[in-house]
């Protein structure tokens, strides 16, 4: 393990305050005086993939990495629909998952929220006219926010999470 | 022999049912006045699924089937349709009536059952699992999965292979490049054309590229199951450094819209040094976390597959390599002449999965070197030829295998076996012996898409 620390040590720390622009650096501070101000500090997301390909699902654990480090910030990816004040759900929503999305949505207490993550829960979808989606996500649930991308990237997610706050 | 692959056409008149095996391929007939065909399941164990989906997609029965579950059509999805079949046309379906889904237990004093998903507690996709348990002791395991089942063979049909690329490659985000790479693959074939040597080259790169991300990924989540998490620490952040390389070299953090006819040109210093620091960075987690023994403890001897397992379910890719099978696609001339060496190990166990991957990372990195070329030619498109193809990819996951018909020059048929789905079947073997806490690392160690298998 002392060869763990030492490089440790060496690589000290890697979360960017960002490397991608100054601009970052102020959303953050923003996102952070937002989040304790409507949310008491903490911001729990509840993920729920429709059928979507994985993609918005990797993006979004690469938010846990030490670059992005999302938790710093207050926003939690939380295990159970009932921690949560929000749910971001990606991907069409196929028939097969309409049923369990809307029971997870229904298990939140209020106050709550839907932010729809990625193309495929837009018009922008290269799926189309498929008998196994149920339909648009914004007829079937009350989406608040979209984050739009195929896949949405780390920077884009947190940069929708923003503007969901500014929104409410 | 080794079933590939089990699946139907509608040819109007009647039914074609093709069983694709490493060896051979079978094609029998069968009329639609009477769908009944043969099941293979008893010496083939993963035709289970391949034919519950053929019932499912078309209506067509395997009479002597031990197992005649509907698979993709869920307990409220709309009952006794067939959309596979020609006539089938509509776009919209509604929800129907529960029909409960009879799941498959061991009764007994003091059994009982734990039933996870399809939400789970991470940030995954969505997919069932059912366990039998004594106390803390898995007795069975039944996986369901096809929730996100998108009818994606269908939405293919009547589209040209150009239309059809978004979508293909939107199949599984673990796999992206390996689908682009099988679709790029029957386009050439239905030109009638070689495939130039900088492509091939350019092409092998960003396959590599994709799965050292994904390896990476899996050596940092694996220890994280395990209750190690400086592993993810270290290994999540060398994987975003290659997800951002594969941004640089294609635009798009997963290679979307990697795969292409155009020229291109790749900015090779900088990415060599990038593969030097990844290999020294590489080297050092190996010496490091083999060195920590609280971890092995977990590791050995957990979610074992035996080699007589492996070859009864004919399983694919690191689960196939891990329990002693030589079976990688890249066993051919050009990738053995660019530095290929098969990794593998026999004890088939959680540790052996982790380690062939690390090894896989290390042999990619130097095929990466052996790629790299600064320039990929233009391939003019020509003529397109109809006719049936077929294309076999080795992805981070295993064997992708992709069937295209075409006439008219449009799709008639689509058809992909993602290696998760022959995967999958096997998990519930690897069970034995072990207790419920380590299913997350079992899991995680074979690293299984959803999507890929659900279509």
């Amino acid at each position: 393990m002392i060869s763990f620390w030492q490089k440790r040590f060496k690589s000290s720390i890697l979360t960017e305050d960002l490397e991608i622009d100054k601009e970052l650096e102020t959303i953050k501070k923003e996102l952070k005086n937002k989040i304790s101000k409507k949310f008491a500090g903490s911001l729990a997301i509840r993920m729920v993939d429709s059928g979507s390909c994985n993609a918005c699902e990797a993006e979004c654990n690469a938010l846990a990495n030490p670059y992005y480090n999302l938790e710093r910030l207050g926003i939690y990816f939380v295990a159970s629909p009932r921690h949560a004040d929000v749910m971001l759900l990606s991907g069409v929503m196929t028939l097969n998952m309409l049923p369990h999305a809307k029971d997870a949505y229904e298990q939140m207490s209020s106050p709550k929220w839907v932010i729809s993550l990625g193309d495929c829960t837009s018009s922008k979808c290269p799926i189309k006219n498929s008998f196994a989606i149920a339909g648009g996500i914004d007829e079937l649930f009350p989406i608040t926010h979209h984050i739009q991308g195929c896949p949405p990237e780390p920077k884009d997610i947190i940069m929708g999470i923003l503007e969901f706050l500014r929104k409410i | 022999m080794r079933l590939i692959a089990r699946f139907a056409k509608d040819r109007g008149s009647h039914f074609e049912l093709i069983t694709v095996y490493d060896k051979k391929t079978d094609s029998e007939t069968i009329d639609k006045s009477n769908p009944i065909a043969k099941s293979i399941a008893k010496r083939f164990p993963t035709a289970i699924w391949f034919e519950r989906k053929i019932y499912d997609d078309f209506g067509l029965k395997m009479e002597d089937s031990f197992d005649k579950r509907p698979l993709l059509h869920h307990e409220r999805f709309p009952h006794d349709i067939h959309p596979m079949c020609k006539n089938f046309t509509q776009k919209r379906l509604e929800l129907e009536e529960f029909v409960p889904y009879k799941y498959e237990r061991i009764d007994g004093d003091g059994t009982f059952e734990v039933a996870v998903g399809p939400i789970h507690a991470g940030i995954i996709e969505p997919g069932h699992f059912q366990f039998s348990q004594a106390g803390e002791d898995m007795l069975h395991l039944e996986v369901r999965h096809f929730y996100t089942y998108r009818g994606i063979e269908k939405s293919l049909e009547g589209l040209s292979l150009e239309e059809a690329k978004p979508i293909v490659e939107r199949i599984s985000g673990n796999e992206s490049v390996a689908y682009q790479i099988a679709l790029f693959d029957i386009h050439m074939q239905a030109l009638h054309k070689e495939v130039p040597l900088s492509v091939q080259k350019y092409n092998a790169l960003l396959l590599e590229l994709e799965r050292v991300i994904h390896h990476l990924t899996d050596l940092g989540f694996i220890p994280n199951d395990a209750g190690f998490a400086p592993a993810l620490a270290i290994c999540s952040k060398l994987s975003e450094d290659a997800r951002r390389w594969m941004k640089k070299l294609t635009n798009s953090r997963f290679g979307f819209g990697s795969i292409t006819f155009d020229e291109t040109t790749i900015e090779m210093d900088s990415f060599l040094l990038y593969l030097d620091e990844l290999q020294k960075e590489i080297d050092w987690f190996e010496d490091w976390i083999i060195d920590v023994p609280s971890l092995w403890d977990r590791f050995d001897t957990t979610g074992r597959l035996s080699i007589r397992k492996t070859i009864k379910y004919g399983t694919v890719g690191v689960v196939a390599r891990a329990s002693g099978r030589v079976l990688d696609r890249r066993l051919n001339h050009f990738y053995i002449d660019h530095g290929f060496v098969m990794a593998g190990a026999n004890s088939g166990d959680v540790s052996a999965r982790f380690l062939v991957r690390i090894d896989e990372i290390k042999n990619s990195i130097l095929m990466m070197k052996n790629f790299i070329d600064n320039k990929k030619e233009e391939i003019k498109s020509d003529k397109l030829y109809d006719g049936e193809y077929n294309s076999y990819v080795e992805s981070s996951l295993g064997e992708v295998f992709m069937h295209i018909e075409l006439k008219d020059k449009k799709i008639e048929r689509f058809f992909v076996r993602d290696p998760s789905f022959i995967n999958w079947q096997a998990l519930h073997v690897m069970m034995d012996g072990d207790i419920i806490a380590d299913f997350p690392l079992i899991n995680k160690s074979c690293d299984l898409s959803y999507a890929g298998s659900d279509l």
